[in-house]
């Protein structure tokens, strides 16, 4: 028997738009010591799935249509809430996305641990207090005797996550359910995090079931896989037959769209080149997917410097006391030097905290540099006032990395199109604006009718689609993107990366690309910056920085990129 | 992404409100009592309202619903006049409140700094003034009558609005499409005026819908002190009276001022809700 199996799972969604299949027809199981990956793009029905087994879908407007969710051979659907309550935290956990929220900030988080424990196992406040401290020790958090007075926020974010892990844990459940556990954090604490879920796993021969939008993520942890896609289960199997023999063309696609280390084609495999709409199979041909190396001629070599930032630092002020006087700085940005020619792409990597946004920021003069010059073609950017810094902002744009904040949620996709036209007086009326807006929607792949919608109305990489059209409606030549891709599933991201660099050959433009992901980082780049602490501590052509890394903190950065290749 | 057609997002707000039923007669009430208040100041309903127009204090029936009062005035005109006298009292108030409430608040929030801090100690320091005391004194001043009930209570309101735009302003200036404006070059009025506040703007009519309702409260308080509304009939008036008549058991003066204040109080306190739901951004799914 095993530890959990899901038969024909149906759960539909009852709204006043109509109902909604979220889950159709899906069985599956787990066994116990087995790691099951659950891998589908947003809105695929891989969380509801989850949630479902711990009868946490909301109620209305979820409903469970059929279906039966065995564990230990006993139907969860048929629990009541007071059932389900003894075996939530109990037998089956579950940690989620993001450790920032799933942690209460105004309890001591040897409390929230100490807090599962008295519940579900009856200790008393001390024993469940040293339990706690023990917990916290194998989750590998560094003196946990003092840590465990700590607050949430006086925490990192890898840290966090091994709270909720330990928290999962603690009551040595049976089935450990991760929502996306990993996805909030950086590479390297990724692979730290993933270690210690897959060492606890074998330590207690839990069954975890282990949900993720990126394949990668869970090649060399996770025993089977099993694929959804528009809220179907539309392939399992054992992940290393998965990952060398995909049937079906959705996994096909999502194995191909997250950009390797090496050997990548031209332009990424999307979905679309393995099936049409309709779900039909498509030959994907032999060029789309040769391999591209990248080319660096001297005569490129010749293009002209287009921007020269000498010395750049960019400190923030702590202030304390009464008087709000400066104690110290934070070194955010911390003396960067670089150069960059027209037409390429500068990629700056590093894990949060590095100083790679605030740079960008600084470039453009949304943060004040503190010292140091920024040099573009031959204007001094970092002297100019605010005047004519309003009129360079159209030559210098910004694509931000969250696309659900960075549209105006009470304008039209067709009032923020033209807004920054009016501002700087492109175009002669509105009407030539708005044909100019209707051009851009073409550009970026979406129906010019649309720009009478509101941003609400269109998914995340839709809305970074519109993103990237008001960043190029002022015929920019130089655009930063920041973190632009991160917010969006592996799927989504290859088509926004295909879409810059299709914009970048046609409209000649030159990107800085900050990114934490090494793998985006190197598809996209001609030359990478790995930033440390607010300094640029490794810089060159992409392939030497990937191939012949010479600072250790980059060798580290590059080991713990997930390697998407299956233990055998 | 839905298919449905396009709608500005205040159409959208309305039909959501509209599928309430609780919500629909909560404004359907509001616009009642607005309408009678109109008809009211247009004098073409309830301008006799002084005139004894039957025997002194009869109870209720056919005639006067609401019977009569000590003067044998008809009581029913009396709520009927006192209605307009609370909803002007509750819409100039809020006309005064509102504007100083969101320009103080807006500039606090977007320019930060020492403008913030002369704003945060300006309302902390007003606000600490007992509310009961600056009405007393401020109707002293004015000299009593509906003028000062007006002002006293217009000056006194604006403060939770002001803390409130300042704070959301302040979360708004940071967010992504604020610095996408930046970005694209435009400058400080376009980003405050064209994109923080309409953003915001759910809050204040929000806030002005409970607004109103307290200022209603307010008003019937004062007049029943002695500090409000001279000569016309107000439902605090209607409330003070009452006093002397209920130990005689006339009941009916008590009743019909409170029942009307209760019924509109209500309203807009369930208004106010139903338009929390239906404009906050928040409330709604990313994707809905």
């Amino acid at each position: 028997m095993s530890l959990l199996e899901v038969k024909n799972l149906t759960v539909e969604f009852h709204t006043e738009e109509g109902v909604t299949r979220a889950v159709n027809n899906v069985s599956f199981s787990v066994d116990a010591g087995e790691t099951v990956g659950l891998v589908g793009e947003s809105g695929s029905g891989k969380s509801v799935t989850a949630y479902s087994i711990l009868g946490l879908i909301p109620r209305p407007p979820g409903k469970i249509t059929s279906g039966e969710i065995l564990y230990k051979g006993q139907d969860l659907l048929k629990f009541s809430e007071r059932e389900l309550r003894g075996i939530r935290g109990n037998d089956i956990s579950m940690i989620f996305q993001e450790p920032m929220t799933s942690l209460n900030p105004v309890f001591k988080v040897g409390y929230q641990i100490a807090e599962a424990l008295m519940l579900h196992k009856g200790l008393n406040k001390t024993d469940a207090w040293n339990q706690a401290i023990k917990l916290m020790d194998q989750v590998g958090i560094p003196d946990p005797k003092r840590k465990a007075h700590a607050y949430p926020h006086e925490m990192s974010g890898g840290q966090k996550q091994r709270v909720v892990i330990a928290m999962a844990i603690a009551c040595d459940p049976k089935l450990l359910i991760c929502d996306e556990p990993t996805t909030a954090l950086d590479v390297t604490i990724q692979k730290q995090v993933l270690d210690l879920i897959s060492e606890l796993q074998h330590l207690y021969k839990m069954g975890v079931l282990f949900i993720t939008h990126d394949l990668a993520v869970i090649a060399d942890i996770a025993d089977d896989v099993i694929v959804m896609y528009k809220s179907n289960l539309v392939e399992q199997g054992k992940t290393k037959d998965i990952f060398e023999k995909a049937q079906h063309p959705y996994s096909k696609g999502l194995l191909s769209c997250r950009p390797g280390l090496e050997g990548n084609p031209k332009r990424l495999l999307t979905v679309s080149d393995f099936m049409d709409n309709s779900g039909n199979e498509l030959k994907v041909s032999q060029e789309r997917m040769k391999p591209f190396t990248k080319s660096y001629t001297h005569e490129e070599e010749r293009n002209p410097v287009i921007l020269k930032v000498d010395n750049l630092k960019t400190y923030f002020p702590i202030k304390a006391g009464f008087f709000r006087s400066t104690v110290g700085y934070v070194k955010a940005v911390d003396g960067v030097s670089f150069e960059l020619r027209k037409g390429k792409t500068l990629g700056l990597v590093g894990e949060s905290g590095c100083g790679k946004t605030t740079l960008g920021r600084t470039i453009l003069r949304l943060e004040e540099p503190t010292e140091g010059t920024i040099q573009y073609g031959d204007i001094s950017i970092n002297e100019l006032d605010k005047n004519d810094l309003r009129g360079i902002r159209s030559r210098l744009q910004i694509i931000f990395q969250d696309p659900y904040s960075s549209l105006n949620p009470r304008m039209t996709i067709g009032q923020i199109l033209t807004e920054p036209m009016e501002i700087h007086g492109i175009g002669s009326n509105s009407k030539e604006r708005l044909e100019k807006a209707e051009y851009l929607m073409g550009k970026v792949d979406l129906l010019p009718s649309h720009l009478s919608r509101y941003p609400h109305m269109f998914s995340g990489g839709q809305r970074q689609r519109i993103a990237i059209a008001r960043a190029l409606a002022l015929n920019p030549e130089f655009i930063i993107c920041d973190e632009s891709v991160s917010a969006l599933d592996v799927s989504v991201q290859a088509q926004v990366l295909n879409l810059l660099l299709d914009l970048q050959e046609e409209f000649d433009l030159t990107y800085i690309f900050i990114s934490h992901d090494l793998s985006v980082v190197n598809f996209i780049s001609d030359y990478v910056g790995v930033m440390y602490q607010g300094k640029i501590v490794e810089y060159g052509t992409a392939d030497e920085v990937y191939h012949n890394p010479k600072m250790d903190y980059t060798k580290n950065l590059l080991s713990a990129i997930p390697k998407g290749i299956p233990k055998s | 992404m839905s298919q449905k057609e396009t709608k500005s997002l205040w159409a959208e707000a309305l039909q959501r409100i509209l599928k309430d039923k609780v919500a629909t007669l909560s404004l359907v009430i509001v616009v009642i009592y607005a309408l009678i208040a109109l008809l009211v100041s247009l004098g073409l309903v309830a301008g006799d309202w002084a005139t004894a127009a039957g025997p002194e204090n009869m109870a209720p029936n056919g005639d006067f619903w609401l019977g009569t009062d000590f003067l044998g005035r008809n009581v029913f005109k009396k709520v009927i006049y006192g209605t307009q006298v609370a909803m002007s009292v509750g819409l100039v108030s809020s006309l005064i409140a509102i504007p100083i409430g969101i320009s103080l608040g807006a500039v606090a929030g977007y320019f930060g700094g020492i403008v913030d801090e002369a704003v945060v100690w300006f309302y902390t320091t007003f606000s600490s003034i007992p509310t009961i005391m600056l009405l007393i004194s401020i109707s002293f001043i004015l000299g009593k009558g509906i003028n000062s009930v007006y002002i006293a209570l217009g000056l006194t309101s604006w403060v939770h609005l002001c803390r409130l735009v300042r704070g959301e302003v302040i979360k708004h200036k940071n967010r992504d499409y604020v610095q996408a404006v930046t970005a694209i070059g435009g400058g400080h009025t376009k980003k405050l005026f064209r994109h923080i506040l309409p953003n915001i703007f759910h809050i204040v009519i929000i806030n002005a819908s409970l607004q109103f309702q307290v200022a209603i409260k307010s008003e019937v308080i004062l007049s029943y002190l002695g500090l409000g509304v001279q000569d016309v009939p107000s439902w605090g008036k209607m409330i003070d009276d009452a006093k002397q008549e209920l130990i005689q058991g006339h009941w009916w003066q008590l009743a019909g001022a409170t029942i009307a204040m209760f019924i509109i109080v209500l309203a807009f306190n369930i208004l106010g809700d139903a338009l929390r739901d239906a404009l906050d951004p928040k409330l709604k799914g990313k994707d809905a």
